[in-house]
């Protein structure tokens, strides 16, 4: 082979091991930069899976007295059935509804299981059109509101539009998180790159007096700046994933029957696309603190 | 000009390259090449800072194969005109020709591959102090991506030259510091180079090392390579019937042949 890039691979990990405690530190330092946005991107993964789970679920809840009899609960069914919008209506009785916990939950030892089944209400699931405004949603509650039977209803709808915005918001600020982080690995990187190029100033002043290229000079360096950024990006995906665990471990009961979702980690493209932007800005950086070199 | 294109072209190539073969034996020669002086200078102008020019017109032709002193006072020139050899500066005017071509006019891009043909000596040594003696001498070889069994190969006879065989696995700090000169001989000659520059190579070391290294630029220069040696010690200049090239006031005058010396001061008043 006339090109031989084993010579780069091997004099980056010289350097690297020669200076293990510069980049120990500056892959920490991305450590954490990498870890506050992978945290800002778990929650938005989260948050917007619970918003897609209820804005998409286009569905009502009525929620039917304990006195409702059952010619008063088919009645109700039948009318709403009719109703412009709705396009089916489930019965779910209150053990249906104990079991539908207890399958989600899977948790025997859950303490409200031991409950009486009329803990859980009797309801009448609506699953209407999602394209149906928040006028007749609206105009539905009102109508249903004044039947014997119901005791309340649930439309979810202030609670979508209200996670909505949250999740708009969320968007803005990791945006935002997100130049902040890339800003901080490029500074990080850099500046470390740079000090590593004082400190083997020899060793460059001496590849060129023996007629190395600039590139064949660089192309370390740029190897140890592309290392630091995917070490720091897959440094934060571990620490964020064993935080994931740690939380969901003690947590997921509550969390899932609040939320209606399974707490996700980030999906797999995420991971990868973090890893790679770690390297791609590491080698940006690289390059940058690059553009002067010693002078021989 | 046969030459012209060879800094660029030839890149990465060792055999691809004019020069080489020239210089080594049983390769293709270029009878027109061997005649040719390997470097010239014409009316080359340089300086630093505006109204104190290092270089003032300085003129000089060195024939292939030639071991020539350079010397003068400190602060002649002597670095500044080997630097503008390598193109670690660049002359402000003039001309310098180095096998055929012009140096002073070499695009920025072709400087490594000008360097590729030229071995450079330090007083200060410049080895890589946490590399080993081999890695500090191979390093010329691996910027020309040769196989690694033959950098292997040519940088055990290197270190033998030099009279270090079997040390290349200490590392280079370990060294004295004749010994350091020695591996920074053997980095500067395992590229063959067409031209080897020694800028006071031997200010670093005492009267007797001094004369060893000097004997070791010696042997090389029989071997066939062309050789400038800059130095200020005068003992050295005595020990030798070489040329001597002296550098003052920013002109460069020529003593062919040893230097006869009674008052001491002869660096301005050179003999002819
Ligand atoms: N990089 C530089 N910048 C400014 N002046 C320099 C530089 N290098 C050398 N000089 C000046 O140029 C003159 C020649 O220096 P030099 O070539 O090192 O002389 P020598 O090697 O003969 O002692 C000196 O006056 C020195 O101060
Ligand atoms: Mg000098």
């Amino acid at each position: 082979m006339f090109d031989n890039p084993s010579h780069a691979t091997r004099r980056a990990r010289q350097g690297i091991l020669r200076e293990w405690r510069l980049f120990a530190l500056s892959i920490f330092s991305l450590t954490v930069a990498f870890v506050c946005l992978g945290a800002a991107l778990l929650v938005m993964t989260n948050l917007r899976a619970i918003e897609t789970r209820w804005t998409h679920a286009g569905r009502v809840s009525v929620f039917l007295k304990e006195s409702a009899t059952d010619a008063e609960i088919e009645k109700t069914k039948v009318a709403l059935e009719a109703t412009a919008g709705v396009s089916h209506v489930t019965y779910v009785t209150s053990e249906a509804a104990r079991d539908e916990y207890a399958k989600n939950e899977g948790n025997a030892n859950d303490p409200l299981l031991a409950l009486p089944k009329e803990a859980f209400s009797p309801t009448l699931e609506v699953d209407v059109d999602p394209n149906l405004d928040d006028k007749g949603i609206e105009d539905m509650e009102a109508k249903l509101g004044q039947l014997q039977a119901v005791e309340s209803v649930e439309t979810y709808r202030t609670w979508t539009n209200r996670l909505a915005r949250l999740v708009r918001g969320g968007v803005a600020a990791s945006g935002l998180l997100s130049l902040v982080v890339f800003a901080s690995v490029l500074a990080v990187v850099g500046s470390t790159i740079r000090l590593a190029l004082q400190r083997r100033k020899t060793e460059i002043e001496v590849l060129k007096l023996v007629g190395a290229t600039d590139a064949y000079i660089k192309r370390p360096f740029l190897l140890e700046g592309s290392a630091q950024g995917a070490a720091g990006a897959t440094g934060a995906v571990l620490l964020l994933g064993v935080l994931f665990l740690l939380v969901r471990g003690r947590m997921d009961g509550e969390l899932t029957t609040l939320l209606g979702v399974e707490p996700t980690f980030l999906p797999w493209f995420a991971v990868v696309g973090m890893v790679v932007t770690g390297a791609l800005l590491g080698t940006i950086a690289a390059s940058l603190g690059l553009r002067k070199l010693v002078a021989v | 000009m046969a030459y012209d294109d060879d800094f660029d072209g030839s890149g990465d190539r060792r055999e691809g390259g004019a020069f080489r073969p020239m210089l080594r034996q049983g390769k293709r020669f270029s009878q027109e090449a061997a005649h040719r002086p390997i470097l010239v200078f014409e009316d080359v102008f340089k300086s630093y800072r505006a109204g104190r020019p290092v270089l003032r017109g300085a003129n000089l032709v060195i024939e292939r194969g030639e071991f020539a002193f350079v010397t003068g006072p400190s602060g002649a020139g002597k670095s500044t005109l080997l630097r503008m050899l390598y193109r670690a500066e660049n002359a402000d005017e003039g001309r310098i020709l180095f096998m055929g071509k012009d140096i002073a006019r070499l695009k920025d891009d072709s400087i490594p591959f000008l360097r590729r043909n030229i071995g450079v000596v330090f007083q200060q040594f410049k080895l890589v102090e946490n590399w080993s003696v081999f890695e500090n001498v191979a390093v010329t070889l691996e910027v020309l991506r040769l196989p690694e069994k033959l950098v292997r190969t040519r940088v055990g006879e290197a270190l033998e030259r030099v009279g270090l065989s079997g040390r290349g696995e200490e590392p280079a700090r370990v060294l004295s510091g004749g010994e350091q000169q020695r591996v920074a001989i053997a980095r500067a000659i395992v590229g063959e180079p067409a031209l080897i520059l020694a800028d006071e190579p031997t200010g670093n070391l005492d009267p007797q090392l001094a004369i060893d290294i000097l004997g070791l630029f010696e042997e090389i220069h029989e071997q066939g390579t062309t050789v400038l040696f800059a130095t200020h010690d005068r003992t050295l200049l005595e020990q030798r019937p070489h040329r001597i090239i002296v550098l003052d006031e920013g002109k460069i005058t020529d003593v062919r042949r040893g230097l006869v010396t009674e008052d001491g001061n002869f660096l301005s008043a050179p003999l002819h």
